[in-house]
């Protein structure tokens, strides 16, 4: 992970104490133009480590390099970096064109000849659509127009890097699915690699090509998107990723990359990404969306279970669908797929062996 | 839905009008109690300027030892509110974004002059500013400078009893503005001095402005402690203090009037300043 020759900004080992707190040998690498989302509870150290590769802590060792460049012991002021925060952090007493102004102080980015009007604020306005909204102050503005603003003025600099600190964490979930959603297009016509801080799954999902999960200031685990959320790597990250089924069992019996398991009274064939052997306990991780109603005429397939329905909860277009089938299981319906359940009615579902997830118990 | 229809419904035919969850007895109480304290404060002043017929005080304003002392009160107190500024501001900075052993005990000296009797405070100044005072006697051998009797002396009686008012509204203006603005402002490319004058310290303007402003109205009132460091030459409150002792209360309220008009003036004049101080900056 560290060794990363290539990536256009790479932490290596970054090791810091902040009072009780301590950030434990943290690795990151971002490709040119990648998004690594770094996700994890509050408390986790994710804001920390993005302040720290920004310059606003000493780390007690490791490095950070941006753009091919060793910056650990320079001030944020030296490090070429686009930072945005809750809120997005527009400065109150100053309009929009002079808050983007401001961000062309740093001296001459090496990069400012391929930005927008080259990096002028007025073209910069233009290049993000706000450029009626010179003359305003922060105050005047909506959530989406500051968010386009704070970009410029991170863009005015020609950033190597750039962080954002939960910039959606005080808007309303519809504006964050909407802003959300441009900040991705916007990054990827960039193509400046950018670190982006959430407890907020859904931003991870959205916006990450690559997750770091963070938890009590260290790594617990990291992969693509798909990966993190389809096989988190124990329990807890599956929770945080909104697994719903998280089941106790034990291997009945290994089949190299397959495995038999044992949940309560039935048996599931999993996908084991290296062999378990038989009679070690393991749990479960089965997202609700993968788990499959059947048709009841169908014969006998694999990972096929047989139950009554116990609960049906509406979940905006779906119904969430609890289900007893010798143990717990939750599925998704569509709404329309949903009226001709009731609860109690016989039901069955499938569950594909790859969308089981062996975890350590 | 209908049960809460019916409630509201219920509550109007009861209470007739109103939003019943605002407490009107409250604020009927309160109200009650607090005009009394506003007309404690008005009454006494109005009755002052009453007492004066206009020829009388205009005679009074025409006086050129009343004009003096409202000057001197009025150089001092501008002398005073800048130097308060300029070593006070800074503190307050401090205070308010760094941590150090001790700072408790520094807060608390800060608000000590304002429990100290300032005939008190007027004797420690003279023991150290003074003729034989451990800052006095030396600095008028090397400069000449005299703090006894000059304006000097009534600066520094004035900035003892104010200068915490500056430093106090200061520190809550720097406390309020989001350290994450400055470290944008950081990672923009500005350094820690130009962060503070470009970001923070235009977003403490208002405490910083009410602190000084502040600062400027007491050092005009300050009696006790300039009293005892200068009594010559006379500042306006010294000068009212001395009519009164010479020739009674119609002389001293003549001065005092005037001295009131002034102040109030200016007092006015810097508020309406400190609130509408610019908000935007282009450049």
């Amino acid at each position: 992970m560290s060794g990363a020759p290539n990536a256009a900004v790479a932490v290596e080992a970054l090791t810091l104490t902040l009072g009780a707190f301590r950030l434990d040998a943290i690795d990151l690498a971002v490709g040119a133009g990648e998004i690594l989302v770094v996700l994890g509870p509050n408390g986790a150290g994710k804001s920390v480590t993005l302040e720290t590769i920004a310059g606003f802590h000493r780390p007690d060792r490791g490095r950070v390099r941006i753009g091919g460049r060793e910056v650990t012991a320079l001030p944020p002021e030296r490090r070429n970096i686009g930072f945005v925060v809750q809120s997005f952090g527009l400065f109150p007493h100053l309009t929009v064109e002079a808050n983007v102004a401001l961000g062309r102080r740093r001296p001459a980015g090496r990069h400012s000849a391929a930005l927008p009007g080259g990096g002028e604020p007025n073209a910069l306005l233009h290049y993000f659509g706000v450029a009626h909204l010179a003359r305003r102050l922060p105050a005047d503005l909506s959530p989406g127009e500051k968010q386009r603003v704070a970009l410029a003025r991170a863009l005015a600099g020609a950033p190597e890097l750039f962080l954002f600190d939960e910039p959606f964490s005080a808007l309303d979930t519809e504006t964050r699915t909407q802003l959300r959603g441009e900040l991705k297009s916007f990054l990827r016509q960039l193509n400046i690699p950018a670190i982006f801080v959430t407890h907020d799954r859904a931003d991870a999902h959205t916006l990450a090509d690559r997750i770091v999960v963070l938890r009590q200031g260290r790594i617990v685990q990291t992969g693509t998107a798909a990966a993190v959320f389809a096989r988190p790597a124990d329990s807890a990250i599956a929770r945080f990723v909104g697994v719903d089924n998280i089941l106790d069992g034990r291997v009945a019996e290994s089949l190299g990359a397959m495995a038999n398991i044992a949940v309560g009274p039935r048996t599931l064939r999993a996908a084991a990404s290296s062999a378990i052997a038989a009679g070690t306990p393991v749990r479960l991780a089965i997202r609700a969306e993968e788990v499959a109603i059947a048709g009841a005429a169908a014969g006998p397939e694999l990972n096929r279970l047989d139950g009554t329905v116990t609960g049906l909860q509406p979940q905006g277009p779906l119904v969430s669908v609890a289900i007893d089938c010798g143990f717990a299981l939750k599925a998704y319906v569509l709404t329309p797929q949903a009226r001709v359940l009731a609860i109690g009615d016989a039901i069955s579902v499938t569950i594909a062996p790859d969308a089981i997830h062996p975890m350590q118990s | 839905m209908m049960g809460g229809l019916e409630l509201n419904a219920a509550r109007q035919a009861r209470g007739g009008g109103g939003d019943p969850s605002r407490p009107y007895g409250l604020y009927l109480v309160c109200w009650f109690l607090g005009s009394i304290l506003v007309a404690f404060f008005t009454v006494p002043l109005i009755a002052l300027t009453l007492s004066q017929s206009w020829t009388n005080f205009v005679g009074i304003a025409r006086m050129a030892d009343v004009r003096a002392a409202i000057g001197l009160s009025l150089e001092g107190a501008l002398l005073s509110a800048t130097l308060a500024a300029v070593i006070g501001v800074p503190l307050a900075y401090v205070l308010a974004r760094t941590e150090f052993p001790g700072k408790g005990v520094v807060a608390a000296l800060i608000d000590l002059p304002l429990a100290v009797p300032h005939t008190v405070a007027g004797i420690a100044l003279l023991m150290v500013f003074g003729r034989q005072g451990v800052v006095g006697a030396p600095l008028q051998a090397l400069t000449g400078l005299r703090f006894w009797g000059t304006l000097g002396g009534i600066v520094v009686a004035m900035l003892f009893v104010s200068a915490p008012y500056t430093v106090n509204a200061a520190r809550i203006g720097f406390e309020a503005v989001d350290p994450r603005l400055e470290k944008i402002a950081r990672t923009l490319g500005l350094g820690p001095w130009r962060t503070f004058w470009r970001i923070t310290l235009p977003l403490a303007r208002r405490g910083v402005l009410t602190g000084v402003t502040l600062t400027y109205a007491r050092s005009i009132s300050e009696f006790g402690a300039v009293v005892i460091l200068v009594y010559y030459p006379m500042t306006a409150p010294v000068m009212i203090y001395e009519l009164f002792l010479r020739f009674g209360l119609d002389q001293a309220a003549g001065t005092a009037v005037l001295l009131l008009a002034v102040s109030l003036a200016l007092f006015l004049i810097l508020r309406a300043l400190a609130r509408s101080a610019p908000e935007r900056e282009n450049r």
